[in-house]
């Protein structure tokens, strides 16, 4: 208590004798505000809470973390930052929510802050930041909404944010005599292979709903397919997205055991376990199997590009990190969230065991980082049309792909019906929530 | 001849063996829960079992206590569970004496209605109850849990203290009444030691359904309010199931029900028998 | 608190209007209110809330009146009808299978033995444990590559199974869990049942001459009719209401196959945020659970009967 009277007291004193209204340091202003964060449960972000932690000793800013499974965040953030005044100063959202959230009005938009000279740090340089993660996690506005573009506004900064590359294991494939597939016709090949071998070969996602919609998704846009045309007629049914659910079918067949019931965690479980020889998801799992905590594979993991089928497309996914429209310490919220992805905060985010989000931090550490240049190199390719991001996708993802896909993986029934229906479903919904009515509208006209 | 089985020392022996391994396939599934808390994560993530001989550790439990906010789930939980079985008691007490002792207009109605809303499905009050948390911010109260709490429970807890005060001779209280006690030393005298299994049983069934709900409390509270279970679902992280760490939590969120069992198996019993049994 | 003295003596509801009478509605009233707002409120919103499409995030003052479009959409939803058949076929097998071992083994272990009260305990045990904790402890035991169960039947040369992601699969399990729960406590109540049956009706039995298998089937077995009736209704309106054990072991998955109405509803209106439309789907639930309550007040509702006076 006298010590907190004490240092406020210092405070105004110093102020008083700067006579001016700048302060000694950005943070001063903020010290013992207590930031409220609402962030997943992921191996990156606990990791960042040490760094949280230098936060706090540099800046006097307190720091409390709400980590929730990630996909119950959504309820929770949504629920805070609907109320007139929420307590979340600080959000991380996956990607694919952020066009409900600024549909909905619930986000402060980022230049309102870039904009303050007293916040912003100059050598902080957004342009460092990988452009198809920014562009994906936090610019909302562009062309389809959510789509980046001169059109759109900034609402976050990556963290945590991911785009997909292969990760194999190299003594398998060495022992196997195995080359590393770069096209998708090579890659289903060896996962015969190793199946017939007895090694299971690919895992993935595979869970009802959200997860195996994920792992289809994952292969769909490299084969060419995708979930809308330009005129928000779904096209899941097309010959590409059928391609892309008969290769689940068949990672579900040559995989591990299991894999129907693998959310993120259980699917990078089985390759850092060592029961599968490849994971095609995430550059997360790089810095999973460097975590003996986790892995038991460490030193056993070779990386390479996504594979190419009729183009080179990985996903855009993972984190952004926002200011919610009523948090409590907006300005304060600003300064956690520079800090936490300056180029300093990203290097130790790599010392820490976390993904980097700046292409200078990728370029700066080549030494023990096998999948840095693949990352480096496999950004340009990131689609951030790989899902599309309305706020309708929830019900899409889950209710309609997310069944249409299990049935896809546990059956054996036909593939071509099974999207067929699952396309007029996705249509019924389109058509529900008014994204035809312009079409209408013309050919009425 | 049931007379004659009994005395049969297979039989006996048969009986015995019977129930134990019954025993056994209940009780496994929750040693399983405890060991798995005391084992390291390379114990636990490895295909082979292992029942009894390993190295317990303590690191899942001092995971929990110190980087958690075990603490503050715990005091919740004690909060939610004790205020909302106190006030379950008094106001289902209250109701259930009066039913069981006067006859008035509405009786009936009153009658079959806690028995129908007894029956209301709490995914019912899922939606509902999350637009109430909504519309006025209270998911930072845990006033909304207990509200709730006492609500979902009154319904039972009339209809077991009910059946506990027919059975109380109404001749005690006349003659108490007779010999010039008040309403609260007939109450306190006469009435609580009678009553004493009836408010324990329903008591430790309304703490049961307060302490291990999920499902409302995953809804309805925030950071600062959540509850144990709530707290538990928690490590079902994104990088998988922390196993060791969830059933660490597990054990200790089970402890106060195994004790009640344990002291109160009779009164347990009879709670739930009363429904069935009793008619 | 109104004088004890007057709720005792008769009230006759001669006079048309008294005072005393008021004594009994001080003492329900405070309940009765609170099961009004924290149970038949919601109910009531519930129904209110089935007629607008509300989406978490919004005003609900924004919300578009869609009169009865979400009831007619839950007529032609073949997931609706989906949940319903698995709620169903979940409480046949599960409710068959705990009556019939419940009451066999009852009926083989009735007699008074040393140490009863050891095993009742023990046997209420999975009855006490939080439905997270049973759920969790269930999803590692079957677990498809760490699970215990796929290790001992390793041992006996069965192939490991994906016992949560194969729809029939988790299915059993869901039902195999439940056994696990609820078994016990269908003994617990037929084992009071059969005990508290007066001795000479079995007496007179056991002199007519009737076997083990006639005394069971003729005598006993009609003798607790009521009581397995009643318990059999009360673990089918269980079964509309349960969702925590399955929300945690599979989420409802694979597919909906483990996705009882109630998971059902709360996925609808959580998951993919329909809350009007999950809305709908409570008010035929309620329904259902309703109907099914109604056949327990035929049994009897014991709150009716006679006040002592």
């Amino acid at each position: 208590m006298s010590y907190g009277l004490m240092k406020k007291t210092t405070a105004t004193v110093a102020a008083i004798l700067c006579a001016t209204a700048s302060f000694a340091n950005p943070y001063e202003k903020f010290e013992g505000t207590t930031l409220v964060v609402s962030w997943p449960a992921l191996a990156h972000f606990s990791a960042a809470e040490a760094l949280v932690d230098e936060f706090t000793e540099e800046t006097g800013i307190e720091v409390e973390i709400d980590a929730l499974q990630y996909l119950k965040l959504r309820d929770r953030q949504i629920l805070e930052m609907s109320k007139p005044e929420g307590e979340y100063d600080v959000v991380s959202w996956v990607v694919m929510w952020k066009g409900e959230y600024v549909s909905k009005g619930l986000l402060t938009p980022l230049s309102q802050f870039f904009t303050s000279g007293s916040l912003v740090d100059p050598q902080y340089d957004i342009d460092d930041v990988a452009g198809a993660y920014l562009q994906n996690g936090g610019v909302v506005g562009g062309k389809k909404g959510y789509m980046p573009g001169v059109s759109g506004a900034l609402y976050g900064i990556p963290f945590g944010a991911e785009t997909s590359i292969l990760a194999y294991r190299k003594d398998i494939f060495e022992e196997q005599g195995i080359e590393v597939p770069t096209t998708y016709d090579e890659l289903a090949a060896v996962m015969t292979k190793l199946h017939d071998a007895g090694i299971p070969a690919l895992t993935s996602r595979g869970k009802t709903g959200h997860q195996v919609t994920a792992g289809w998704l994952l292969h769909l846009a490299p084969l060419g397919g995708k979930i809308f045309d330009d005129e928000w007629n779904p096209v899941v049914n097309s010959p590409e997205a059928v391609k892309a659910a008969e290769f689940m079918r068949h990672v579900a067949k040559t995989g591990p055991v299991g894999i129907e019931t693998f959310g993120f965690g259980e699917a990078a479980a089985a390759f850092l376990q060592g029961d599968a020889a490849m994971h095609l998801d995430t550059l997360k799992i790089a810095a999973m199997s460097r975590n003996p905590s986790l892995s038991k594979i460490d030193g056993k993991v070779g990386y390479a590009l996504h594979p190419v089928g009729t183009r080179c497309g990985s996903e855009t996914g993972g984190f952004a990190m926002g200011i919610p429209a009523n948090a409590p310490n907006r300005e304060a919220a600003f300064l956690f969230i520079q800090y936490l992805t300056n180029k300093a905060g990203d290097q130790r985010m790599v010392e820490l065991g976390g993904d980097p989000v700046r292409i200078s931090t990728l370029q700066n550490n080549t030494e023990g980082f096998d999948d840095y240049p693949i990352v480096a190199e496999q950004l340009p390719c990131a689609d951030p049309d790989w899902r599309p991001l309305i706020p309708e996708w929830n019900e899409i993802n889950i209710d309609v792909l997310g069944q249409a896909l299990t049935q896809v993986i546990t059956t054996d029934d036909p593939i071509q019906p099974i999207m067929d229906k699952a396309n007029e479903e996705l249509r019924a919904i389109m058509e529900r929530e008014g994204y035809y009515t312009w079409a209408t509208y013309r050919a009425a006209q | 001849m049931a007379a004659r089985q009994i005395n049969n020392p297979l039989h006996v022996l048969g009986h015995y063996a019977a129930l134990i391994l019954l025993a056994l396939i209940t009780l496994a599934p929750i040693w399983i829960m405890v060991a798995t808390g005391f084992k390291d994560d390379v114990i636990v993530q490895q295909k082979e079992p292992i029942w009894f001989f390993f190295v317990p550790t303590l690191d899942n439990y001092e995971h929990i206590m110190t980087r958690g906010k075990f603490d503050r789930y715990l005091w919740n939980s004690v909060i939610v569970g004790t205020v909302a079985t106190f006030l379950t008691l008094f106001l289902g007490g209250l109701c259930a004496y009066a039913l069981a002792r006067t006859e008035f207009r509405g009786r009936v109605l009153v009658a079959n209605s806690t028995l129908l809303v007894r029956m209301v499905p709490p995914a019912v009050l899922a939606v509902p109850a999350f637009a109430m948390v909504l519309n006025f911010s209270l998911d930072n109260d845990l006033a909304v849990l207990i509200f709730f709490y006492t609500a979902l429970n009154l319904p039972f807890a009339i209809w077991l203290l009910f059946g506990f005060y027919k059975q109380i001779p109404v001749e005690l209280e006349e003659a108490a009444i007779v010999d010039g006690a008040t309403p609260l030393q007939v109450f306190f005298r006469v009435l609580l030691p009678l009553m004493k299994s009836g408010y324990a049983v329903a008591g430790i069934f309304t703490f049961r359904i307060a302490w291990n709900e999920f499902i409302l409390a995953l809804l309805l509270t925030g950071r600062t309010t959540r509850t144990l279970p709530v707290g538990a679902a928690g490590f079902i992280t994104d990088t998988g199931v922390e196993w060791g760490r969830i059933m660490a939590m597990g054990t200790l969120i089970v402890i106060p029900p195994l004790l009640f069992t344990f002291f109160a198996a009779r009164q347990i019993i009879s709670g739930m028998t009363a429904g069935a049994v009793k008619g | 608190m109104p004088d004890a003295a007057e709720e005792i003596v008769p009230v006759a509801a001669r006079r048309p209007w008294d005072l005393s009478m008021l004594g009994p509605y001080f003492f329900i009233l405070p309940a009765v209110a609170v099961m009004l707002a924290g149970l038949v409120y919601p109910v009531i919103q519930a129904f209110y809330l089935s007629f607008y499409d509300w989406k978490i995030g919004t005003d609900f003052d924004d919300a578009p009146y869609v009169g009865l479009r979400h009831f007619i959409r839950m007529i032609g939803d073949e997931d609706v009808g989906e949940s319903i058949w698995v709620t169903l076929k979940f409480g046949f097998w599960t409710i068959s299978i705990e009556m019939l071992l419940g009451v066999s083994l009852a009926l083989l272990l009735e007699k008074p033995i040393r140490g009863a009260s050891v095993f009742r305990t023990i046997f209420i045990l999975p009855l006490m444990v939080s439905p997270v904790v049973v759920g969790l402890i269930w999803r590692y035991l079957f677990d498809a590559r760490i699970g215990w169960i796929n290790y001992y039947l390793g041992q006996i040369g069965i192939e490991p199974q994906v016992w949560l992601g194969d729809a029939d699969l988790a299915f059993f399990a869901i039902v195999f869990t439940d056994i696990w729960q609820w078994t016990p406590f269908i003994f617990i109540i037929v084992i009071a049942g059969l005990q508290a049956l007066p001795s000479e009706v079995l007496e007179a039995s056991k002199i007519d001459g009737a076997n083990w298998w006639q005394h069971i089937l003729y005598v006993k077995l009609p003798m607790i009719r009521s009581i397995l009736l009643i318990a059999l209704l009360m673990r089918l309106i269980d079964v509309f209401r349960a969702l925590e054990v399955m929300y945690i072991l599979t989420g409802g998955g694979p597919g909906r196959a483990t996705e009882l109405l109630s998971l059902h509803i709360y996925n609808r209106a959580f998951d993919t945020q329909q809350l009007g439309y999950a809305s709908a789907i409570s008010v035929l639930l309620i329904v259902i659970v309703f109907f099914l309550s109604y056949g327990i007040l035929k049994m009897g509702n014991p709150l009716k009967e006679k006040a002592d006076i």
